[in-house]
C-alpha cells in the first residue's frame, strides 16, 4: 500500500509539475469554459491610503487655477480651463460631482481593494474598489466579459475590466463620464479611454494610469499615483454630500463663467511659483524634457501663452464617437422599470411595455420600422397602444405611419368615437403637440400619421401599464412643438431633441425653436430629475440621439448651452454682427465633442440659431 | 504523518520548490543576470514629466512640499546657495542617484556585460551601474553603490497550477543603492545625506497602442534629513532610437 500511495504521488507531482512548467496558453476571454478564465496574479487586497510625498499640493486631486503643466491639454480642453471659475462649483449638479479615474486616485481619503470570487469554483470574478471620498464603487470585472454598447449609460466609475499581465493588473476603463484630469477647470471627456497598470511591491501600489481622450488631449497623458497600504483597516467610507442652495435667488439659467480671454486669475500660480506661463498651461510639450528649452525666452514664451487664451485656427468638429449603431439593425437596451430604449434607425425610440399594450415615444426615421416592430414584439405580445411625437422632425416621426397602422388603441373601440370614426380603434393613437400636428401636415408632401390626440399648454398625463405618464410641453426649444415624457415610476424620462449626446441642440428656428426655450427646457427636465448618489444612477434620460444618461449629462449640456448664450449675447450687446459672432469661436472649448464642420446641423448653424434666436426671440420663450 | 497527507504534501513540496527556482533553474548552470531577464529594458527612454511637474522642471529654492523633511533638512534646503555650488563647481549635486530619476532626462539603457546594467542620462552625462552578483568596493560618489537582482513574480504562496500568466517569466527590477555622496533630491537644494539608502523597483508596462513604459517605483531612506521614507514614483516612454539625445552638462539651475 505504501508503494501505491509513493506511485500516486508521483504521478500527481509529475503532472503539476508540466502543468506548472509548460505554461498552457490561458483560456481567451469569455470562451473556452463557461467558468471563466483561470486568473491568477497579484493578491492587492487591503484598504490603502494615497501617498501625497508627490503632487503633494494636488490635495483631492485639484492644484491652482492654470497649474496645468505636463497635462497634455489640447487648444479646446485649454479654453474650457480658462473659463471655468471655483464658483461654477455652487450650481446645483455641480455639487456632489463623483470622481473619475485615475483622478480619485489622488483623493485624500481612504481606498480599498478586494476580490470577489465564485463560491463554487473560487474563481476570481472581479477586484472591487471603494473610494472614500465621493464614495466610488468600481468593480474591475476579471471573467473576460465585453464591455457594454456604446449607447449604454456611463458612470463615473466607468466600466473596467482587467487582466493580469505577470506581476501587473491591466485595467481597462470605458464608458465614463465626464469628469476631472485635476478639478482646477481641467477636464476629462465621457469619450475617454483610461488604462490602469497597478503593480504591487509590499505594501506599496504604484499605478501608471494612461487617459486618452479625443476630445480634450492631444496625446495620452500618462502619470502615476501610490498608495500606501494600512495596517489596520480605518473606519471612515463614506462621504455624505448633497447638493444645496448656496445663493439664494439665483436664476437656474445662471452659470458662472469667464469670457475668453478674460479670467483674471490665469497667471497667479504661474507667477507664485515662478513657472513659464507657457507651462503652466499644459499641452503636450511641457511633458518632455525639451520643454525646458523652449521656454528659455521667457518673454516671447509668455506671448506665445497669451495667444492661446483665446480660439485659434480652423474650427473643430466632433471627436467623440456617435453612438448610435449603424449595422442596419434595431438595438435594444432596458433602461429602467417598464422602459426600453431603441436604437439604430435615426432618432431614438423609447417603448413602455406592459399589460395594456406598448406606449412608444417617437418612431425613428421609417427606415428600419419592421425591424422596430420586431424587436417590440420581443417584448410584449401586446400592441401598440399609444405614439407620443416628441418632435415633427423626420428622424422621430418617420415611422409613425407604419408603427401607428401595427397597433391598436382598443379604448376607443365600443366607445362613442365608434359612432364618429369608422375607423376608431384601429392602430395605435398618435398623440402629440398641435404644432407637431400642424408642422407635420405643413409639409410638402405632408408627413404621414400626424398625431391625432393633440395639446397646446398643459401637460397631459395617462396611467398606463401601471405606470403614472407625463407628456409635457416644452415651448420654444429646438421648435415650437417639442415634448418631453416622463415615466414616473420606471423613472425614465424621453427628452426627444431637447437633449442628446451627439451634437449642439439642433434649434430650429424657422419653426419655433430658440435658445431661451432650449434651456428652459433643459431646467424643466432638472427639476425632475434625482441622483442616486453624487451625480449617478437615478432618474433616467433617454436622449433624442446619443446614448443613455442621467441628470448629469443634462446638466452638462444646460451649462454648455448656458455658457454659449452668454458670450454670444455678451457680442450682441457690443453690436457684434453674426459674421463677428461666428468668427470669434465662442464654441471652441466644446467643439471636439459637440461641433461638426459638415453635414445636416454645423457649429456655424448651431451658433446663428443661437444669434438669431437671442436678437428676435419668440414671443413665448423667456429664461424663467 | 498519515498516508493520507502524504500526496498533499509532496505537491506542495514541490511546487514550493518550482517556485524559488525562478526562469531556467531547473538544474544545470544558473543563467546569467542578463539571460535571466524577466523583460528588456534596453534602449532609449524619455522621462514622462507629469507628477512633481513643477518641482521637476522648474525647482525653486525653498520648495521642498510633498518631502518629509526633517528640520534639519529644511534647515539646509533653505540656506541653499546655488552660486556657491557653481563656484565650488558642484553642479552635479542634483544628479545624484537619489535624484538623477526624476530629472527630466533621456535615458540609454544597456548592459555593460552578462551581470552589469548601465544606465546613461542626457541630463547631466550621468552613468548608473546596477550591479548583479557581487559590488565593487569603492569611495562614495553621486551613484553610489547599486546592487541589482530580478523579482520573479510568483503565482501566489503555496499550491498552485498553472493560471492566466502567459508564456516567460514576469517579474520586476530591484536595485538597491547605497554609498551615495551627499547631494540633492530635486535641484534646489533638498538634500539627502550620505546615510541614504534608495530602493528602486522597475516594471515594464506595454499599452495596447503598442507604447511602453517603464515605471520606477523609489524609497528612499535617510535619517539624516528625513522624518519617513520618501516614496515616489516615476515613468518613461520606450523611444525607437536615440533621437532627442542631447547630452548636456549638469546645471544648478
Amino acid at each position: 500500500m505504501r508503494t501505491i500511495t509513493f506511485g500516486i504521488a508521483l504521478v500527481f507531482l509529475s503532472v503539476c509539475s508540466a502543468m506548472f512548467f509548460a505554461q498552457a496558453p490561458p483560456p481567451s476571454p469569455g470562451t473556452g469554459t463557461p467558468l471563466g478564465p483561470m486568473v491568477s496574479g497579484t493578491d492587492l487586497s487591503g484598504s490603502y491610503r494615497w501617498i501625497n510625498h508627490q503632487d503633494a499640493p494636488l490635495f483631492t486631486a485639484a492644484g491652482d487655477i492654470a497649474d496645468w503643466g505636463g497635462i497634455p491639454l489640447n487648444d479646446a480642453a485649454r479654453l474650457y480651463a480658462l473659463s471655468w471659475p471655483a464658483s461654477r462649483q455652487t450650481v446645483k449638479q455641480q455639487q456632489c460631482m463623483g470622481y473619475v479615474a485615475p483622478y480619485t486616485w489622488m483623493s485624500p481619503g481612504n481606498h480599498r481593494l478586494w476580490e470577489e470570487r465564485d463560491p463554487f469554483t473560487q474563481r476570481l470574478v472581479a477586484i472591487r474598489y471603494w473610494g472614500q471620498i465621493a464614495q466610488v464603487d468600481r468593480t474591475i470585472y476579471m471573467d473576460g466579459r465585453p464591455h457594454p454598447p456604446a449607447y449604454a449609460p456611463h458612470t463615473f466609475a466607468g466600466f473596467s475590466t482587467g487582466k493580469f499581465e505577470g506581476n501587473v493588473l491591466t485595467v481597462t476603463t470605458t464608458h465614463i463620464k465626464r469628469g476631472w484630469l485635476r478639478a482646477n477647470g481641467a477636464p476629462q471627456s465621457d469619450a475617454a479611454t483610461v488604462t490602469e497598470h497597478l503593480i504591487r511591491h509590499g505594501d506599496t501600489i504604484t499605478i501608471l494610469a494612461v487617459v486618452d481622450d479625443p476630445v480634450y488631449l492631444s496625446e495620452p497623458m500618462s502619470k502615476t499615483s501610490l498608495l500606501a497600504r494600512q495596517a489596520i483597516a480605518p473606519d471612515a467610507w463614506l462621504y455624505a454630500c448633497d447638493d444645496s442652495e448656496q445663493i439664494l435667488g439665483r436664476k437656474n439659467d445662471y452659470v458662472p463663467s469667464h469670457f475668453f480671454g478674460q479670467n483674471p486669475y490665469y497667471q497667479e500660480y504661474s507667477d507664485k511659483n515662478k513657472v513659464p506661463l507657457l507651462g503652466a498651461f499644459g499641452g503636450r510639450e511641457t511633458m518632455y524634457p525639451e520643454f525646458l528649452a523652449a521656454v528659455k525666452d521667457r518673454a516671447g514664451s509668455d506671448n506665445a501663452a497669451k495667444a492661446k487664451m483665446r480660439p485659434s485656427g480652423p474650427p473643430q468638429a466632433s471627436r467623440a464617437p456617435d453612438p448610435t449603431p449603424t449595422d442596419g439593425n434595431i438595438h435594444v437596451f432596458h433602461v429602467g422599470g417598464n422602459v426600453y430604449m431603441l436604437t439604430g434607425d435615426g432618432a431614438n425610440i423609447a417603448v413602455q411595455v406592459g399589460p395594456q399594450g406598448g406606449l412608444l415615444v417617437d418612431t425613428g426615421a421609417g427606415r428600419l420600422s419592421d425591424k422596430v416592430l420586431a424587436e417590440i414584439g420581443k417584448l410584449s405580445s401586446r400592441p401598440i397602444q399609444f405614439i407620443v411625437n416628441t418632435s415633427f422632425h423626420a428622424d422621430h416621426v418617420g415611422g409613425n405611419k407604419k408603427l401607428q397602422a401595427a397597433g391598436a388603441d382598443p379604448s376607443l373601440t365600443g366607445s362613442f368615437f365608434s359612432n364618429q370614426f369608422a375607423d376608431a380603434g384601429q392602430g395605435a393613437t398618435v398623440i402629440g403637440h398641435q404644432n407637431v400636428q400642424t408642422r407635420m401636415q405643413e409639409q410638402k408632401p405632408p408627413l404621414d400619421a400626424p398625431p391625432s390626440d393633440t395639446y397646446f399648454e398643459d401637460r397631459r398625463r395617462k396611467y398606463h401599464n401601471e405606470e403614472p405618464v407625463e407628456i409635457f410641453p416644452m415651448p420654444n426649444a429646438t421648435t415650437d412643438g417639442d415634448s418631453i415624457v416622463h415615466f414616473r415610476r420606471s423613472d425614465v424620462i424621453v427628452a426627444g431633441d431637447i437633449f442628446t449626446t451627439t451634437q449642439y441642440p439642433f434649434i430650429d428656428v424657422k419653426n419655433g425653436g430658440s435658445v431661451q426655450g432650449e434651456i428652459r427646457a433643459l431646467n424643466f427636465i432638472l427639476d425632475r430629475t434625482v441622483y442616486q448618489h453624487d451625480e449617478d444612477g437615478g432618474t433616467w434620460i433617454i436622449p433624442g440621439h446619443g446614448r443613455v444618461t442621467n441628470e448629469w449629462e443634462v446638466a452638462e449640456y444646460r451649462d454648455m448651452l448656458v455658457i454659449i448664450r452668454d458670450r454670444v449675447q455678451a457680442m450682441i450687446k457690443n453690436g457684434a454682427t453674426l459674421d463677428q459672432v461666428k468668427s470669434a469661436r465662442l464654441t471652441a472649448d466644446y467643439d471636439p465633442r459637440f461641433g461638426a464642420t459638415t453635414g445636416p446641423w454645423t457649429t456655424d448653424m448651431f451658433v446663428e440659431a443661437v444669434y438669431t434666436s437671442l436678437k428676435n426671440p419668440p414671443q413665448t420663450a423667456s429664461a424663467q | 504523518m498519515s498516508r493520507s497527507l502524504l500526496v498533499p504534501f509532496l505537491v506542495l513540496a514541490a511546487s514550493f520548490t518550482a517556485h524559488s527556482q525562478g526562469p531556467g533553474g531547473r538544474g544545470g548552470t544558473p543563467p546569467t543576470p542578463r539571460a535571466a531577464a524577466p523583460f528588456d529594458m534596453t534602449g532609449y527612454w524619455v522621462s514622462v514629466v507629469n507628477e512633481d511637474w513643477r518641482w521637476r522642471m522648474f525647482p525653486n529654492k525653498g520648495d521642498y512640499a510633498g518631502i518629509p523633511l526633517n528640520p534639519e533638512g529644511r534647515k539646509v534646503a533653505d540656506a541653499w546657495d546655488p552660486a556657491k555650488d557653481d563656484a565650488a563647481g558642484e553642479q552635479c549635486k542634483g544628479y545624484g542617484a537619489p535624484g538623477i530619476m526624476r530629472v527630466p532626462s533621456r535615458f540609454h539603457i544597456t548592459w555593460q556585460d552578462d551581470q552589469t546594467l548601465k544606465i546613461e542620462t542626457d541630463a547631466g552625462r550621468q552613468v548608473r551601474m546596477f550591479h548583479f552578483g557581487s559590488t565593487p568596493a569603492s569611495s562614495a560618489d553621486l551613484q553610489g553603490v547599486s546592487k541589482a537582482e530580478w523579482e520573479f513574480a510568483r503565482p501566489g504562496v503555496g499550491f498552485a497550477i498553472a493560471g492566466d500568466r502567459g508564456g516567460g517569466p514576469v517579474g520586476s527590477l530591484k536595485v538597491t543603492t547605497t554609498n551615495v555622496r551627499p547631494g540633492y533630491l530635486r535641484r534646489n537644494g533638498v538634500p539627502y545625506s550620505g546615510n541614504a539608502k534608495l530602493t528602486e523597483y522597475y516594471d515594464l508596462v506595454r499599452e495596447a497602442n503598442g507604447v511602453t513604459y517603464l515605471v520606477l517605483t523609489s524609497t528612499l531612506e535617510d535619517p539624516t534629513y528625513l522624518t519617513q521614507p520618501w516614496i515616489t514614483a516615476a515613468h518613461f516612454k520606450k523611444q525607437a532610437d536615440a533621437t532627442g539625445w542631447n547630452p548636456t552638462p549638469c546645471s544648478v539651475r
